[in-house]
């Protein structure tokens, strides 16, 4: 077997147990059902493209894009533990590389991502019956945006692990990190309703990008607009990635 | 022959020379003792030795190949505990071996043989559905030392293995491994103990100050110091005047390290012993006891760094 492969078998073992899920699938599909119908009495419809969207079908779509971020948790989380509790000299002096080490770590949030973005679909999918528009170009627009958000967000996570000894200060950071880009985003209300600064700052943060995609995905409405979103996500993880990989091979024991 | 061959290696840290110019070769099939007191380069040598770290200067040759060059694959063949505590918290110690194992790619079939073994070999039978977090630090060095044979290797680091260890555990995993390098394998060992490395060690290098200043068997590096024997006496009343009583012996070191123990150094230690005995008694001072050793490695060790102090 691949060393990735068994990296990738090792990081799932040590990352995924009932508290984890629970945050990862109960949570958001739960927050779309109480908030989505609880919230529809507030926001009737989204204009989205030619057509509205229902809000508890809205906030659906953006939750899977909250949740691939959220996902990305677990590769700071596995550096961090890593090298808190001493497993990550201990792989460094056994049969792997670095470069394996943070290919697994991508890996594993891609599959993590992934799957539970297709939980939140599937458990969601009444949620989105009336609207959704599977087509030849959604599920690859899915996949597309699973995994250069788990590259990004990734990275993102990676660089705060790489940055922090304390456990106080990486889930601080991180947890205020994510909370900032879940809140100003277009994951939970759409751009329109919000005011001027706010609008603009939407579109500052990759996690709207990363929404707007996935939208377009499930909707069918991929615009030009959503073109040059995914060359942006792009860009930022390769950009993220190449950092994140940088300060890891930097890392002194 | 040799499975290590180290030549000028050296690590510094900004002006911190960690290990500074060390040259040496260990033979396969035995155990390579490395000692040395806090700060002298041993820890980080073997992070040189298993590729964790680049050095600065020098040349390095694990099991013929050049570690340098291929770090991968050296690592593929070589087994390391190192220093620090190395664990899974949430894992069980039955599933961290299992683990362990499928990250060396051990077939299923046989990582379950290997656990049970090494479960049973290593008293873990009654703590293997314990996590990890949950163990004492005793038995988290056992885990972590146990794990490391899960899978085959050439070449074994061990770097003080035994610190945390009860002295029961200390033994048995002492027996353990003098057991591995009687079926082949090589084992290069950190400690400060010196009695340990007394027990297991084929060869012995002592470092300090990122230098090795002595490389040999025990037994030799004890011959080396010839003839020399440590007599202590305990004395019945603390004697204040003792000092200069004694003060006329030559061919000998005497510490008077409280009023009533004293100990001397000397290589003709019978004559030294009849000249106290003689001026102790001649003034009716009371012995409550008295001992005369071979000097043992501890003390030949601690001369050898004292000295190394003082060159400086
Ligand atoms: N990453 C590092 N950065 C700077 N200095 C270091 C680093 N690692 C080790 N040193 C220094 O190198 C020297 C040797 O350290 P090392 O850990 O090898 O000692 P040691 O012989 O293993 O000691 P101990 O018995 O305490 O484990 C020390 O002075 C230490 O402070
Ligand atoms: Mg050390």
């Amino acid at each position: 077997m691949f060393p990735i492969i068994r990296l990738v078998n090792r990081n799932l073992t040590i990352s995924i147990n009932p508290a984890f899920l629970l945050w990862q699938i109960i949570f958001p599909v739960i927050y779309i059902f109480i908030a989505g119908f609880a919230y529809s009495s507030l926001i009737q419809e989204v204009p989205f493209g030619s057509k509205g969207l229902a809000y508890p079908a809205f906030l659906a779509s953006g939750m899977i894009g909250f949740n691939i971020m959220n996902s990305t948790l677990v590769s700071g989380i596995i550096i961090w533990n890593d090298r808190k509790y001493g497993m990550f000299e201990q792989i460094m002096s056994g049969p792997f590389t670095r470069p394996n080490y943070i290919l697994s770590n991508i890996c594993t949030i891609g599959i993590i991502g992934l799957v539970s973005a297709a939980l939140i679909a599937v458990i969601g999918y009444p949620v989105f019956f009336d609207s959704i528009q599977f087509s030849l170009v959604t599920i690859p627009l899915i996949v597309f945006a699973a995994v250069t958000g788990s590259v990004l967000f990734g990275s993102i996570a990676s660089i705060i692990a790489t940055k922090l000894r304390s456990s106080e200060g990486f889930n601080v950071i991180l947890n205020t990190a994510f909370l900032f880009f879940a809140f100003v985003s277009t994951a939970f209300y759409p751009a329109s309703g919000a005011p001027e600064p706010l609008k603009t700052a939407f579109y500052l943060n990759p996690l709207t990008y990363l929404v707007d995609v996935i939208r377009a995905g499930i909707f069918g409405d991929i615009t030009e607009f959503v073109i040059l979103e995914m060359g942006i996500l792009t860009i930022i993880a390769t950009t993220l990635f190449i950092i994140a990989t940088k300060l890891l091979t930097k890392l002194d024991f | 022959m040799f499975c290590i061959n180290v030549d000028r290696l050296s690590k510094f840290y900004g002006s911190i020379k960690a290990v500074n110019d060390i040259t040496l070769s260990v033979k396969s099939g035995q155990v390579f003792g490395f000692l040395g007191p806090n700060g002298a380069g041993k820890s980080t040598t073997i992070k040189l030795l298993t590729t964790l770290i680049q050095p600065s200067g020098g040349s390095l040759k694990i099991l013929g190949i050049d570690a340098i060059k291929n770090p991968l694959q050296v690592r593929n063949k070589i087994g390391v505990v190192l220093q620090q505590p190395s664990y899974e918290p949430t894992l069980t110690v039955e599933k961290s071996l299992e683990k362990y194992g499928m990250m060396w790619d051990i077939p299923k079939s046989e990582r379950k043989i290997r656990t049970e073994k090494l479960l049973n070999e290593f008293d873990l039978i009654e703590i293997r559905k314990k996590r990890n977090e949950d163990l004492s630090i005793g038995q988290r060095r056992r885990v972590q030392v146990a794990r490391e044979f899960m899978h085959d290797m050439d070449l074994l680091f061990l770097d003080e293995p035994t610190v945390g260890l009860d002295p029961s555990a200390r033994r048995k995993l002492l027996d353990y491994l003098k057991n591995k390098v009687n079926t082949g394998l090589t084992i290069f060992f950190t400690t400060h103990i010196l009695t340990e490395a007394e027990y297991l060690c084929d060869e012995i290098a002592i470092i300090d100050k990122g230098k090795i200043i002595a490389v040999d068997t025990p037994t030799a590096l004890k011959n080396r110091f010839g003839k020399e024997k440590t007599i202590k006496i305990h004395l019945l009343k603390n004697l204040q005047e003792i000092k200069s009583l004694l003060s006329g012996i030559v061919d000998c070191k005497i510490e008077f390290n409280t009023g009533t123990d004293i100990t001397i150094h000397s290589t003709q230690s019978e004559l030294v012993l009849m000249k106290i005995l003689r001026i102790l008694n001649e003034n009716k001072i009371d012995i409550d006891d008295l001992s005369a050793v071979p000097t043992n490695l501890e003390e030949i060790f601690l001369k050898m760094v004292e000295e190394n102090v003082s060159n400086y």
